[in-house]
């Protein structure tokens, strides 16, 4: 069953290489189509270079799309990283 | 996913540090749970690469899965083709043209999430089109 959805969290850190990688490695077990937004840069949830390269900060807010059959699945996965990875560092 | 076989990860470069730093950052940022091979240096531990090196590290991280291999600069390339050339390994082995460091952390993390060979060499050769800036 083919849908969409979306979430939005505020970072409490800068998003590092670590947090990146796990939710890159998370992002590729899902059959939807997951990508990330902050401000105007997107990056494909599934390329942890991409990731890294959005260069996310502290206080900025993170918007997860996902289109696909397991879309509610990947976005409560990338937002339950978000929230539990980034005051850590890394 | 977490009991699959994974495509292990050779990287060759001049210097064992430089193999081996790769190797740690790869394995920090991809969690852990593929196996990295340094194969860096000479046999006396100069500057240069090595054939026995190369060998021993895709032996090491060369699973059923298969093993993708980045070489650093120039004569990385030589000596794995040389090695690739005269030896047959039991799964698939497959030679990256991909940014080092970049190349090193793209292909561990697809290969983390359970990557076949052809998705972790796409991943490492799509590293050069990343902008970190």
């Amino acid at each position: 069953m083919p849908g969409s959805s979306e979430a939005a969290i505020t970072l409490t850190g800068d998003l590092h290489a670590r947090p990146a990688g796990s939710l890159a490695v998370t992002a590729a077990k899902f059959q939807s189509a997951v990508e990330l937004a902050v401000g105007a840069s997107t990056a494909d949830a599934k390329s942890v270079l991409a990731v890294m390269g959005l260069g996310a900060t502290r206080g900025q807010q993170i918007t997860v799309r996902a289109v696909g059959p397991d879309a509610g699945e990947a976005v409560t996965a990338m937002i339950g990283i978000l929230a539990e990875a980034t005051p850590v560092g890394g | 996913m977490s009991d699959e076989i994974r495509v292990g990860i050779v990287l060759v470069s001049h210097s064992a540090a430089l193999a081996e730093g790769a190797a740690e950052v790869a394995g920090q940022i991809s969690g852990g749970s593929v196996i990295i091979a340094a194969a860096g240096g000479t046999d006396d531990g100069g500057i240069g690469t090595s054939i026995a090196r190369v060998r021993r590290a895709v032996q090491a991280a060369g699973t059923s899965a298969g093993v993708v291999i980045l070489p650093d600069l120039g004569s990385s390339v030589l000596t794995v083709r040389a090695l690739l050339a005269e030896e047959d390994f039991p799964g698939p082995v497959a030679l990256a043209d991909a940014p080092f460091v970049e190349g090193a952390v793209a292909a561990t993390v697809t290969a983390a999430a359970g990557g076949d060979v052809k998705a972790v060499l796409q991943a490492a050769e799509e590293a050069r089109h990343a902008r970190k800036l």
